[in-house]
């Protein structure tokens, strides 16, 4: 099922090990090296891993193109006969983002309640208004425990700009 | 006797009201959290940290302890009750106790957990007062070089032997080391690949890629290849007619020499780091059933009780293994001690050596609280599995949106920046793919914590030596060390060829019966 597929994506995933070896080593070579330095400088270790991740990222390009595939990992809730859903993914990425753009402007507790409310919406939720309502509730509670009761400073945003202890 | 006192000091400390809620609370939202199905214990001790940031140290280290034990034993109630295949550190006890559970007799598969996890991690935190003085006088006079070696064999223990590929496993530590040399340079204040973003200066934090890995990759997984329909989680035992509930006497006498037997396996495999719960509950279930007679024997496979007093004991009793090294030498072996040691740091604490004296009052309220822990989750456990099983039934799309919430919570966080959540979600992403294509994500996690001690005490050595290399295996400590880890190889051939035996069998077994 889809091995074709499959094995491109593990090779191209093994080069991407390459590339940062490649990459490693070259800008290893750009660190600076104080004058006086005696014994291991700062460039060998960096020179060590990158190596290492070059020779692991051609062994396992070697491997994948000779079809040797890696098993992919086992979990409660993994159906491991289904394909991969890659639109699923990029919905949920798309919220993270989202959720990133909105920690500032809109405050935490927004940006936390348009997360929940898109990833469950990923994830096949029905119907829309429980997930909006549970995330404005786990928002809140959140918000409340480490904005107002542990004192962590999370922006609540201009929406609860006047709510004293959700201060964050 | 002077580290009894120490010890009896250190319970006066955990013994106090405000601390004994702090270990309550701690075993409590761990085991909650632990239960949780796809959230292992590293992941919880990573998505908990931000719990404890206000906290002062003795408080957080007591939750942390609570959180760590907690964690244990919310696993294996994930694993008798949920009708699902689980992480590998459990499948063993869901192999014996998922077919308990089926056939009504789940009440007594999780009363023996439970006990013989109290038992183990007992006796196994005693074993961890005596030992962890000792181990600290010896390593008092270690080396650095002595330390390369030491950390030699955890990287190529967690790398190489943790896992199904070696070449991933490796891939994995060593993409852990390329992160982990990020930041300035301990040793001259130079800049390393951070292509002058004033960002980076400070290195990519250890607990945004543990949350990337664990929880942002593991809820993108999911959301690949989500199982669809109810979740199914078994029925107490009760509804079937016969009231079979509790342990019967026949279940104590069966338990008790698993419980005490899987506690020596599973803490020596523990203080060595040869790939800690997993072995050992693997190493335990295959004595249990070797040792079996009768129709006990027969029973394996189909719910047999040794199969998971045994396990359950190994593992916890490995769980306080681990802190062995991590307490002494500072090394942790496993993702969840390297999570531990992250929460050390970030109070200024170097596990170490030197910790005990340093700062030996925590590290004994510490142990004390470990002891209080182990009670309390024995009390709470059982009365409270009704609970366990509702949180076990939280549907699916809420659960993972919930962990995205708070790992994304815990990354920003960190330093209050929008830029960390950009870093958790690309390595979420990594993490998807990792799983996707069976890279093991906790080598990476135990790699960029012991990169940067591991280059430290290896510049040293050198520098005491003028770049002689063969200062590195010049002690006998590290002939020892060096000889060791060959051993270790050999052995670990041995013991994964009887494990794929052993795993290819009883799982045919399962299919055959739900056919």
């Amino acid at each position: 099922m889809q091995t074709a597929q499959k094995n491109l994506g593990e090779v191209l995933f093994a080069l991407v090990f390459v590339v940062l070896g490649v990459a490693g080593v070259i800008f290893a070579g750009t660190i600076e090296v104080p004058d006086l330095e005696f014994g291991m400088g700062p460039r060998a270790f960096p020179y060590i891993v990158s190596t290492l991740m070059l020779v692991i990222g051609a062994g396992l390009v070697f491997q994948a193109l000779r079809g040797r595939l890696g098993a992919a990992e086992d979990g409660e809730d993994i159906d491991a006969e289904a394909s991969t859903d890659w639109i699923t993914i990029g919905k949920i990425a798309l919220f993270v983002i989202i959720h990133i753009l909105l920690i500032e402007p809109a405050g935490w507790p927004v940006a936390a309640a348009a997360l929940f409310t898109g990833a469950s919406w990923s994830l096949g939720a029905k119907p829309l208004w429980r997930s909006i309502m549970i995330s404005v509730i786990l928002a809140l509670v959140l918000q409340y425990l480490f904005g107002g009761l542990l004192g962590v400073s999370l922006p609540r945003g201009p929406l609860l700009e006047g709510v004293e202890f959700l201060n964050g | 006797m002077d580290n009894f006192n120490m010890l009896m000091e250190g319970f006066a400390t955990a013994a106090q009201p405000i601390y004994l809620l702090y270990a309550l609370f701690g075993v409590f939202i761990g085991t909650a959290v632990g239960v949780l199905p796809g959230i292992g214990p590293a992941m919880t001790v990573a998505l908990l940290m931000p719990i404890t940031y206000s906290l002062e140290p003795t408080a957080a280290m007591i939750v942390f302890a609570g959180i760590y034990y907690g964690g244990m034993y919310g696993g294996s109630t994930t694993s008798i009750l949920l009708n699902t295949p689980g992480e590998s550190a459990s499948i063993v006890t869901a192999l014996e106790g998922n077919k308990m559970a089926k056939a009504g007799r789940g009440a007594a598969a999780l009363a023996t957990a439970a006990i013989g996890s109290f038992i183990a991690g007992t006796i196994a935190t005693v074993l961890l007062t005596f030992l962890a003085p000792v181990i600290v006088d010896f390593a008092i006079n270690l080396g650095p070089v002595d330390f390369v070696a030491l950390m030699v064999v955890a990287f190529l223990t967690i790398g190489a032997l943790l896992g199904g590929s070696i070449l991933r496993g490796m891939a994995s530590l060593v993409l852990g080391l390329f992160i982990g040399l990020i930041g300035v340079d301990d040793t001259t204040a130079q800049q390393r690949y951070t292509f002058g973003f004033p960002g980076l200066t400070d290195g990519i934090d250890v607990v945004l890629v543990a949350v990337g890995l664990f929880a942002v990759g593991e809820a993108l997984y999911v959301a690949a290849r989500m199982r669809k329909g109810p979740v199914e989680v078994m029925s107490m035992g009760s509804s079937s007619g016969n009231s079979a509930k509790w342990m019967s006497k026949d279940d104590w006498k069966r338990s008790w020499k698993p419980w005490l037997r899987g506690t020596f396996i599973g803490f020596p495999i523990g203080t060595v780091p040869a790939g800690g719960a997993d072995v050992s509950t693997f190493l335990s279930y295959a004595t249990e059933r070797k040792l079996a007679k009768g129709k006990n024997k027969k029973q394996f496979g189909h719910g047999a009780i040794e199969g998971v007093a045994g396990p359950e004991a190994a593992n916890n009793a490995a769980a306080a293994g681990v802190l062995v090294p991590l307490l002494t030498l500072g090394i942790p072996t496993t993702a969840t001690a390297a999570m531990m040691l992250t929460a050390f740091q970030r109070y200024q604490i170097q596990p170490g050596p030197l910790l005990m004296e340093t700062n030996g009052a925590l590290v004994w309220a510490l142990i004390a609280s470990l002891y209080i822990g182990n009670l309390m989750l024995l009390i709470l456990n059982l009365p409270l599995v009704g609970l366990w099983v509702k949180i076990l039934q939280i549907p699916r799309p809420y659960l993972y949106s919930g962990i995205l919430v708070f790992g994304a919570l815990g990354a920003y966080s960190l330093n209050f920046a929008t830029l960390d959540v950009v870093i958790l979600l690309v390595i979420g992403i990594l993490g998807f793919f990792m799983r996707q294509y069976g890279y093991p994500v906790a080598p990476m996690v135990v790699a960029m914590i012991l990169g940067p001690m591991f280059e430290v005490q290896l510049r040293r050595g050198l520098q005491i030596s003028q770049n002689d290399v063969s200062a590195l295996v010049s002690t006998p400590f590290t002939w020892v060390v060096y000889g060791a880890l060959v051993l270790m190889f050999v052995a670990s051939f041995f013991i994964k060829r009887a494990q794929k035996k052993m795993e290819s069998a009883p799982l045919e077994q399962i299919e055959e019966n739900s056919q």
